[in-house]
Formats: structure tokens, sequence, C-alpha cells
């Protein structure tokens, strides 16, 4: 597709905030986009579970007739470690859509709502050998920081990706915990979503 | 928090266990007698524990949907304690992706499948070998519900659970004698419960070992209790009996090639079952693996004679293993790839096994340990847990001690085994000997070592992604043992003072020790970062700058370590008495040690210092990918990368600007089109010159460690991969000398301005196109 096609078709779209009064209308479209690369359907719980506490975290794309084309989900939150660590969930482009910068566009809203609120970091999982994915949150400036084992359902391995919002994020440490935090920010055990997860990334579009 | 730790209610970050542990199942349940286990203080994620309590149904129905209409559609009802993980673990019930209870229309619960009914020979063939393919792909790391517990035979062995061993068969109850299983079905018994008490011994020894439950292996059994109790010679007994009534040929017709792969699958069964015996005695499995290897070929080569009898196998089986997990496809292992994978597991095993000859000396057991890691493809969990318990079998080596000796003290006053002999005066009042306070100090460091020591061994067991994210936790934990070395070092010097043979004594043995080896494992982990690709492209030139730093101190350590090992020897040779002889050869022979690590150390320096220069070039030159980065800066992407190190004292890691100044020497734009003073510098003959130095001495350096050999090294136990490894270190030198050679060359034809018309490819990690997978080398392509 040529660059002046792509603009045009990324003009038609609307990107707006999800809002929990319209969970009727928005929801099962979030649900059917993003199982649509699952190999395990979420249940409900989980999208509300990020929805109902961060609606305003996650975005979506919507085409002139109000249909959704991408979606991303979100959550920020104190982490153990002592950061308040934004977490990227899901993010989802409908197949027809992919290649013209939807994702790049609703992950770089939703950065920029995290860093609005103060996020000193941002994390996400993403399959090693999804090279749209990688490329995507890498031009945007995540680095891989862990390479996880057989992390999702599917046995395939993940990269963790970080991107530091503010100085001073990797010395910080949680306050008043005392030695048993020290020990914990030592674990170091997953953060994310977890083999429970199912494999997210293969929702990503390539740029 | 703290409650959370503590509680089951934890978060998702804290336990990636499944929610199958929840309904009560879980690993088999049988005690076995406790096994001999050193624990390592690393946090490691283990199974939970299933809780005990009986289940009570209550109604709530009512109460239930009365409350729910005061609740707004979409609005979460959830306390504190809710967390992700827990919504992740929810089902939604009748929905078929969810719910492994529903039924489609006209679908039945269970699958119609006789397992009394007669099968053929090859039928049988076909069978055992879909069992192993199953076990296999167990041992990659998938649950039992998706693999073996998906035969209809195992199920109906394990389930009802079968009071006595009599009652494991494909029945339970009275059947009448024309329905009694005939040879076939008994000869598939006989192997499924061998099969089954394989799986059992593979529980035992993995849960013996940190591993970690989901991500290395699942133990979970679902209740099915994997004939635990049996002892082993029951299985024999059952084979040995299934091979004579099958060699038979009175019994039954079988054709003669069919009769021999049935054979060979049992024999083969029982060596297995025999070599993954947990109380296989010590001194017998040198040759336990071979003799599973040797009878694998058979198998393989007489697998087609099988007919598939893929009803034998049911997706359904999972309804009554786990229902609170959604339905899950049966694994598919091809046997090809299933054979392939249990061929090297018993290559692993059996090198594992020699481990218990080798050199009793922790630096070889460091050799072998990090050459076994390192092995490809990398050795499964099994494998992996069958080298641990070897190694930390209860052992009377005083490890720390005789790693500080080689290192550090060499035919020392401190070690002297005569200040171990010495008593404390009778009086507590009066000071005790120096010597036998040098004993106590020594001993008391080497307690407070061993758990730090542990640790790294620890982690030298893990997959290879936690291996590295590991080593950052046990440099920590070195990084505080080098505080308590540098108070008990102070003890150290005063007495040696106070004795008057200061000169005899490297200073500050033991802070000099802890930190030679926090360095070296400093550069593991990023040597491990590049093998796991984890650094971007334009990320090497600082990656390679701290690698070259790190070990550049390292390298300085021991050279001032050298110089010890070689005053030591003077003064021994010049007392010319025969002790002192005896002496100067043994420190003239600890110096080989040194010399190798020194040789080794300048080398990785000078390599990395090399790659780091000509990739900063890169950067420049625009020959490298370099993303927008619309949201990052350089400091904070430094501020990540450096993380794992920015507590470290003394510390490793530059301050952002001394780093930039070096990783930009060339004024920004950095990004843009290349500074003028970037353009000047490029056609210097002397900043190509330094990088060619570089890789030159790196060059020699490398041919040193190899000259001096295998044993100096003290990888004497693995020598044939130490020698690829150095050698492949050294063709990264050659193949980096012909990149530098080919860049410089289009700078130099190139005109100034224009395009240098060359690309650089970067080799991609595990495809055989590195020459060593942490030592990234690209190479020049004409574009």
């Amino acid at each position: 597709m040529s660059e002046k096609t792509a603009e045009a078709s990324k003009d038609e779209l609307q990107y707006v905030q999800y809002q929990a009064e319209k969970e009727e209308q928005y929801l099962p479209a979030i649900r059917q986009l993003i199982s649509k690369d699952l190999s395990e359907p979420y249940s409900i719980y989980v999208y509300r579970y990020f929805l109902y506490q961060w609606g305003d975290l996650c975005y979506m794309a919507l085409d002139a007739e109000g249909n959704l084309i991408g979606v991303v989900v979100c959550k920020l939150e104190p982490h153990r470690s002592g950061t308040y660590r934004g977490y990227i969930a899901m993010l989802a482009v409908r197949e027809t859509h992919r290649g013209k910068g939807i994702a790049t566009k609703l992950v770089c809203m939703a950065i920029d709502a995290m860093a609005e609120r103060n996020a000193d970091e941002i994390v996400l999982e993403t399959e090693v050998t999804n090279t749209a994915s990688l490329k995507l949150y890498e031009r945007l400036g995540f680095l891989r920081s862990k390479r996880l084992h057989r992390y999702y359902l599917n046995g395939n391995t993940a990269f963790r990706l970080v991107l530091y919002l503010k100085e001073g994020t990797a010395l910080k440490r949680p306050e008043g915990m005392g030695q048993l935090m020290d020990q914990m920010d030592q674990m170091d055990q997953y953060g994310g979503m977890g083999r429970l997860c199912r494999s997210l990334s293969e929702g990503t579009e390539s740029l | 928090m703290a409650e959370d730790r503590l509680g089951h209610a934890t978060t998702c970050e804290d336990h990636i266990t499944p929610i199958v542990n929840h309904d009560g199942t879980g690993a088999s349940q049988e005690v076995r007698p406790a096994e001999k286990r050193l624990s390592a203080g690393l946090p490691l994620r283990q199974a939970m524990k299933p809780p005990l309590a009986e289940p009570k149904t209550y109604d709530i129905t009512e109460k239930f949907t009365k409350a729910c209409s005061a609740l707004e559609v979409g609005q979460l009802v959830k306390d504190e304690y809710f967390t992700l993980f827990e919504s992740i673990g929810a089902l939604e019930i009748m929905d078929p992706k969810m719910d492994s209870g529903f039924l489609q229309p006209g679908e039945t619960l269970e699958d119609a499948y006789d397992t009394l009914a007669p099968i053929l020979p090859e039928e049988l063939i076909s069978i055992l070998d879909q069992l192993l393919c199953h076990e296999i792909a167990w041992h990659t790391g998938y649950p039992l519900s998706q693999t073996l517990f998906t035969s209809v035979y195992i199920d109906k062995l394990l389930w009802p659970e079968p009071k006595t061993f009599e009652q494991a068969q494909f029945y339970r109850g009275e059947i009448s004698d024309d329905r009694r299983p005939g040879l076939l079905l008994e000869v598939l018994r006989a192997y499924c419960l061998a099969l089954v008490k394989c799986c059992d011994f593979t529980i035992a020894r993995i849960t013996s070992r940190d591993y970690f439950e989901e991500e290395d292996f699942c133990t979970h059994t679902y209740n099915r209790v994997l004939l635990v109790q049996t002892p082993m010679d029951v299985f024999q007994r059952e084979l040995d009996a299934a091979i004579e009534r099958l060699e038979d040929h009175s019994e039954m017709d079988i054709e003669a090639s069919l009769r021999g792969a049935l054979i060979a699958r049992l024999k083969f069964r029982k060596r297995f079952l025999s070599a993954l015996d947990i109380d296989f005695p010590i001194d017998y499995i040198r040759h336990c693996w071979e003799q599973v290897s040797r009878k694998l070929p058979t198998i393989s080569t007489t697998h087609q004679l099988g007919k598939v009898v893929p009803e034998s196998f049911s997706f359904k089986i999972q309804r009554r293993l786990a229902s609170t997990v959604p339905p899950r496809p049966i694994v598919e292992l091809e046997f090809k790839d299933a054979f392939e994978k249990l061929q090297q597991l018993c290559i692993d095993c059996d090198e594992a096994t020699r481990f218990v000859d080798i050199e009793p000396d922790p630096l070889e057991y460091q050799s072998f340990l990090w050459a076994f890691a390192s092995r490809t493809p990398t050795p499964l969990p099994y494998s992996r847990a069958y080298l641990a318990s070897l190694l930390f079998q209860e052992s009377s080596l005083n490890i720390p001690l005789i790693d500080l000796r080689s290192l550090v003290l060499p035919c020392s006053p401190v070690l002297d085994p005569t200040n171990w002999a010495l008593s404390p005066p009778r009086n507590p009042m009066l000071p005790k000997p120096p010597r036998l306070q040098l004993a106590l100090f020594i001993d008391e460091f080497v307690e407070r070592a061993g758990q730090c020591y542990l640790d790294l061994w620890t982690a030298l067991g893990q997959n290879r992604c936690r291996l590295r994210r590991m080593l950052t936790h046990v440099v920590t934990g070195w990084d505080q043992l080098q505080m308590d070395a540098g108070i008990v070092d102070e003890d150290i010097m005063r007495v040696v003072t106070e004795m008057g043979i200061r000169e005899q004594v490297l200073e500050y043995p033991l802070t000099t020790w802890v930190y030679h080896k926090k360095l070296w494992m400093i550069e593991k982990v990023v040597l491990l970062g590049f093998e796991q690709d984890i650094y971007l492209h334009d990320e090497f030139a600082g990656m390679y700058l701290f690698l070259s730093s790190v070990t550049g101190r390292r390298r300085d350590l021991l050279t001032t370590i050298k110089a010890h090992f070689d005053d030591r020897k003077r003064m021994f040779l010049s007392q010319n008495t025969p002790e002192a002889l005896t002496n100067a050869q043994e420190t003239d022979d600890g110096t080989r040690y040194i010399s190798s690590l020194l040789h080794d150390a300048s080398g990785i320096s000078a390599l990395s210092s090399a790659l780091s220069k000509f990739y900063t070039k890169l950067n420049y030159l625009n020959l490298l990918p370099r993303p927008t980065r619309p949201f990052s800066t350089e400091d904070l992407r430094y501020e990540l990368r450096m993380k794992p190190f920015l507590t470290l004292t003394p510390p490793e890691v530059y301050p952002f600007a001394d780093f930039a100044a070096q990783v930009q020497p060339y004024a920004p734009p950095f990004f843009d089109s290349p500074p003028p003073s970037f353009s000047e510098a490029l056609r210097t003959p002397e900043s190509w010159l330094e990088i060619e130095d570089s890789v030159k001495r790196a060059k020699e350096e490398f041919s040193a460690v190899k000259k001096l050999g295998a044993k100096a090294a003290k990888s004497d136990s693995v020598a044939i991969s130490w020698v690829k490894d150095v050698q492949g270190v050294l063709a990264s030198c050659v193949a980096l000398g012909v990149a530098v050679a080919g860049v410089k060359a289009a700078v130099e034809e190139g005109e100034e301005g224009r395009e240098l018309g060359i690309r650089f490819e970067i080799p991609g990690i595990g495809i055989g196109k590195r020459y060593a997978e942490g030592w990234v080398v690209g190479k020049v392509v004409k574009s």
C-alpha cells in the first residue's frame, strides 16, 4: 500500500479513550479482537480487571462507522520493586488494518497517558519471534531486559521489554519495607501476565 | 505485602502455578524419605502446596442473584487481594473454549475406546512409540494432562486408583475369561507400568533440585499416584516376564521383525527405568546411560513397522484431570523429534556421570558446570537435575578453601595445615597463638562464603535464560561477601604483620579472591546478554565497552596476583631447602592457572575493547539500525542497562557522562550526518590502528591461553569443549579483523560525503553463524 492511501485510511480512524459506561457497546468487540489471536480466550473478568480499574489507560481506534479496529489495554500501579510501573497488557489491531501505524499510535497514547500519571517505567512481554511487535516497541525506545524461557502456554519464549520514563528508576526501592522487601526485590519472578496469559503478542500489527 | 508472601493470595507476579492446584490436585502426594538437599538462598518458584480442607457445598444461588441485581454492568467487585493472576484463572462456564466440561450437542463425556479389545503387534509398536513421544514431550515441559495422560491405557491403569499393584489393570473388577487380556495387552501393561514408574522417578529427581515449575517442567499428576510405593524390582519383573513370553514362540505367532521390535522396546524401557532409578548406586552409574543409548537404534529403525491407533489417546481425559483449566490440545511431538531428544537426554546424562570421576577441585567443577550449561541443544530439566544431584552429594571437600588457595594463597602460611593443629590457651584471657588466629579467620570466612558458592552452582544448573538473570542476583550476594572479606582481611593482615611474614601474603587476599569471582560473573552476565539477543545493535558499542572495563579490572587483579606468585616462587628458590623447593614447584604449577586466567582476561578485555570501538564507528557511519525512540533518552536507557550493577562496590558502572564520552566520542549530533571531527578521524590511520592493535593483542592472548591448555585453565574435565570455545573466540578475532578491514577499505575508497556502498550484517543467535555466541562479529556486504 502506498503511503498516501495509508495516510488516508488512517485519517478516517478516530482514537478514543475507553469509557466504563460504554462497556456494553465496546467490550464484546474488544474481546473478539483480542481473542482472535489467542489459543485460549480470557474470561470477561480479565478484561474487567483492567478496564474497571484502568479504563482511562485503554485506547481504541474506531473507523467511521464506529467499528473497533484496534485496542490497547494497560494498567499502572506501584510495583513491589518500588517503582510506579505501567504495563501494556494487550494490544491488537484488526488484520485488515495492519501496517498503517495504528498500533504504534495506540501505544503512544497509552505511554503518554501513563507518563502523564507519573509512571516511572513501562513494561510488557512479547514473543521472541514476533519481530513486528519487537520493532514497534523498540522504535519507541523500549529495550529488552530479560529473556523468559517458555513464558507462554504454547511453550514459546518471550522478551521482557522495558521503557524508563524517569531518572533514578533503577535505584528505586519500596518504602518502609526493610529487609523483606530487599529480598523481594531480588526475586526474579515474572511481573507480567504469565504463562496462563496466552500469547498476546500475535495480535500486534506489523509496522 | 508481608502477608501476601506468606499466604496464597499473592499477586500474579509471585507465582505462576496454575489454578489446577486450587482444587486440591497436585503432584504425587506420597511422601518420600527426605532427600538430602542443600538449599540455595535464591528466589526460586516452586510448586504450590495444595490446600487440604474437605470441600463443603452451600447453595447460594438466590442470595447471589439478589446481590448481583444491585450492580452496574461491568462493575468489578473485588477486594485488594484479588489479583490479575486470579482474574486470569477465571473460566466462563458453558463457553466451549474455556469450560472443559462443556459438551457439544451429541458429544459423549468419554470415548468408547475398549482397552481390552485385542490389538495387533504393529498397533502395539505404534502405541508404545506414541507413549514415548508423549513422555519426551512431558520432559520438555508440557503437562501430563496434554501428553501421557491422554493415553486411555495409562488412564485405565491409574484411575480409579489401584489399591494394590495387581489392581493396576486395563479394567477394574471382575471380567469374563474371554475378555482377559492376551499376550500383547500384557506386554503393553508391563511397558505402561514401567513407564509410569519412570515418570515417578523423573519427578522425584527434578523436584529434589531447584527448578521452575511450569517453566522448566510440570510435576502435576492430577491426583494420580504414579505407583510411588511399588519398588523398582516389581516393574523389572513385569518387563522380564513380558520379554520372556514374547521370546517364547509357542505362545503366539508373530512375525519375527515385529517380535524383535517389541522386545527391543521392552528392553529399552528396562534400561531406562534402571538409569532413572533415584537410588541407583553411584558406583555403577558410569555406564548406565550408555546402556540405554545402545537400546535406541532398533526403536528408531523399526518405528515404521507400527500401525497407528489414534483412538487410544483421547483429548477428553483432561476433563477428569483438571476441570479448572480450559481444554488444551494434545501435544503432538513427532517421533523423529522425540527420538532425537531422548538420544540427547541419554548423551547429556552420560556426560553428567563423568562428573563423579573428575578431579575434586571446585574450579574444575565450575568449568564442568559451565560447559554442561553451555551444551547445545540445551540439556533438558531432567539432565540438569541429574547433574545437580551428583554435584550436591555430600562431599567432604572444602570448596571455597581450595579455590582460595589456587587463586590467592599459594603455599601460604595463612593456609598452613599446622595452623589448625594448634590449641587455644587454657586461659581464655590470654591471646590465641597468631597461627591459630589465622586458622579461625579462614574458617569463619570459608563458612560465610559457602552459601555464595552454592548459589553460583545452583545458578549454573538453571536454564540459560534463568542463568543470566540469576547470576545478577548471585553477583549481589558476592558483593556483600566482598565487604565481609574486607573485614577478615584486615584481621589477617594485622596478624601476618605481627608475625613478620606480611611479604609472604598477598595484600587483602580474601577481598581479591571474591572480587575476581564477582568480576568473572559480571562478564558472564554481559556475554550471556549477547548470546540471548538482549542488546540491540546500536547498544553493542556500549555493552562491549562495559565488558572491556570490567574485564580490565580483573586483568589488573590477576597481574598483581601473578606478581605475587612469582615473588613466592623466587623466595622459595632462594631458601634452597627440600621443602622450599617442593613449594617452589607447587607455586610454579599454580602459576600456570594464574597465567591462563590472565591471558584470558587480557584477551577478553582487548577483544571487547576492539568491538566497542568498531561498533562506535559503525554507529557514526550509519551502518547499524537505530530506532528513533521518541519516548526515551540515552541516559535513561543506560540506567536501565546498568541496573543490575548500579549498587556494586567498588562501582563498576561508568558515570553516564564518561560512558557517553566513550561511545559518542565525536560530539553530537550523533545520529544525523557524521560530525566533521568524525569524518576527519575516520581518515586518520591512528583511529583504525587502535582497533587493529586490540584485535591483534586479543588474538595473541587467546593463543597463549590455548597453548597453556585445558589443564592450566582447570578445564581438564571438559577439554574438548574448552578447546572448541577458545577456537571460537580466536575465530571471532579473525572475523573481526576481516570486518574492520572491510569497513576501512570502503571508507578509504569512498569519497567524503558519499554513501559507503556497503551494508553491515549482524549474525543472529543460535543459527551457527557466530563463532562464539557471546562475541557478535558482523560482516561487510557490498550493497
